[in-house]
């Protein structure tokens, strides 16, 4: 009987990896969470330069949109790490996590910048009419209420990072993905192993949306 | 108080507005009326220079604005503004929404700012809803603290840009009555609007615009019952005075 089986094997691939798998989750993790704060920081400058009334920063803005979201991640990760480590020395967790960073930034300013075009425009009127200056009524008016409109599709784009930290495996750093191939490879037992670590990602991504509609949830307390 | 000259203000080529004149005095209310597409709103906008103007001269208490050179924070900070759709900010509770400018624009002291907010809140009677959100408040209720808000910043005039439009009709009531308490104090207003009760009991004068210009400006009473304009006549008609 063959699912009987494969429950036998799956229970021992877990028991005999959870060690080093539990190691390469949190590898996952501080890989994703730099990923984000990095993505996040870039995001926010370049959805600035984007709504500024600067052409040229709009060009430059427009340029790494346009470049980050026409090209694959793999690649991006590959060319990063290539590219930096040709110049200074960089361990690849870095650089992975940098590239990964570089690549959410894109996105995550597009994120940014369509919640703070989305803001009504009577609330910028009414800031300026009050006699608030541009930057006071984007600093106290705009960007908190664009802040809180940005909150669920940053937490996707922060699930599809989580997901995305996978493909740092191709320049050799030891997180989930990276430490199942090498299992896989050895124990030979791909099936069961993939299924274990897909496990770990649905889990991690579960538990992160939890907190995210927690969190959510949180903010729309009287609102 | 405030005064244009030679308004000219276009979107592309619509020219909306064709060569305004008017002043209007301290403590004077004066309402716009129009159909809708005659200028009235983007004149009232003009005022406050949310639009600026292609061509003409505005002159707030005396002093001429010049759009491009002056900070036009400063010159909106001395005459509020109504909107239609209240415009309140969601993410503050009323209370902050009427504290806001004082703090960031006049750098009042917190607690000083606290007082005269909750003061500003007793007058247009919703002091039990100081830290309510926005979103909790009915219509009326939101035009008032909307209202609130310009007032904290003790303008020399209030523009109202059809502050009744969006309201059910019985809430319209409310928010009249606070403008027309406001009359009475003095305060120096214009107001775009529908409601031709309020136009004739409060108003000073009644200004008709139509397709960009000003065809009537003249007292309630003759504006309602003895005007000579075909146009006016025509307008009352349709609104059923």
């Amino acid at each position: 009987m063959p699912v009987p089986e494969l429950f036998v094997t799956f229970y021992e691939v877990f028991m005999q990896t959870y060690k080093g798998f539990l190691e390469a989750g949190l590898l996952t993790i501080e890989i994703t969470a730099i990923a984000v704060v990095i993505g996040t920081i870039l995001g926010i400058i370049f959805a600035l330069m984007k709504i500024s009334h600067s052409k040229i920063l709009q060009t430059i803005a427009n340029l790494y949109i346009t470049l980050i979201r026409g090209t694959p991640l793999i690649v991006q990760i590959m060319f990063l790490y290539f590219g930096i480590t040709s110049i200074i020395v960089l361990e690849n967790f870095w650089a992975g996590a940098i590239a990964l960073g570089v690549h959410n930034g894109a996105y995550i300013a597009e994120i940014f910048r369509g919640s703070i075009q989305g803001i009504d425009r009577g609330q910028r009127e009414a800031s300026l009419a009050l006699g608030m200056n541009r930057s006071q009524t984007m600093r106290r008016i705009v960007f908190p209420q664009a802040l809180r409109r940005a909150i669920p599709p940053l937490g996707n784009q922060f699930i599809i990072t989580l997901k995305d930290s996978s493909l740092v495996y191709v320049i050799g750093v030891s997180e989930l993905f990276g430490v199942a191939n090498r299992v896989a490879a050895s124990n030979f037992k791909q099936f069961e192993t993939f299924l274990v670590v897909g496990l770990y990602y649905l889990i991690l991504v579960l538990i992160f949306t939890a907190l995210l509609k927690w969190y959510e949830n949180k903010l729309d307390v009287d609102k | 108080m405030i005064k244009a000259e030679n308004v000219h203000k276009s979107f592309g080529k619509l020219e909306v507005l064709k060569g305004i004149d008017m002043e209007v005095h301290p403590g004077e209310v004066v309402v716009l009326v129009g159909v809708s597409g005659s200028g009235k709103s983007t004149f009232l906008r003009c005022l406050n220079f949310l639009e600026l103007t292609n061509e003409g001269v505005i002159t707030i208490d005396g002093k001429r604005v010049n759009q491009k050179k002056d900070d036009l924070a400063k010159v909106r900070a001395e005459v509020g503004m109504v909107f239609q759709h209240f415009n309140l900010f969601p993410h503050k509770t009323v209370l902050e929404n009427v504290m806001e400018a004082p703090i960031m624009v006049k750098k009042v002291a917190k607690s000083t700012a606290k007082t005269t907010a909750l003061e500003i809140l007793g007058k247009v009677g919703l002091s039990d809803k100081a830290d309510v959100y926005p979103n909790k408040l009915s219509g009326g209720q939101k035009q008032r603290v909307a209202i609130a808000r310009a007032l904290a910043m003790e303008p020399k005039a209030l523009l109202f840009d059809e502050p009744t439009s969006a309201l059910d009709p019985e809430l319209v009531g409310e928010v009249l009555q606070v403008m027309k308490d406001l009359a009475d104090e003095g305060m120096t207003m214009v107001v775009v609007t529908h409601e031709m009760k309020f136009a004739k009991e409060v108003a000073d004068r009644v200004i008709m615009l139509n397709e960009g210009i000003i065809i009537e400006d003249a007292d309630p009473d003759t504006f309602f019952n003895h005007s000579t304009n075909e146009r006016t006549r025509q307008f009352l008609e349709m609104v059923n005075v």
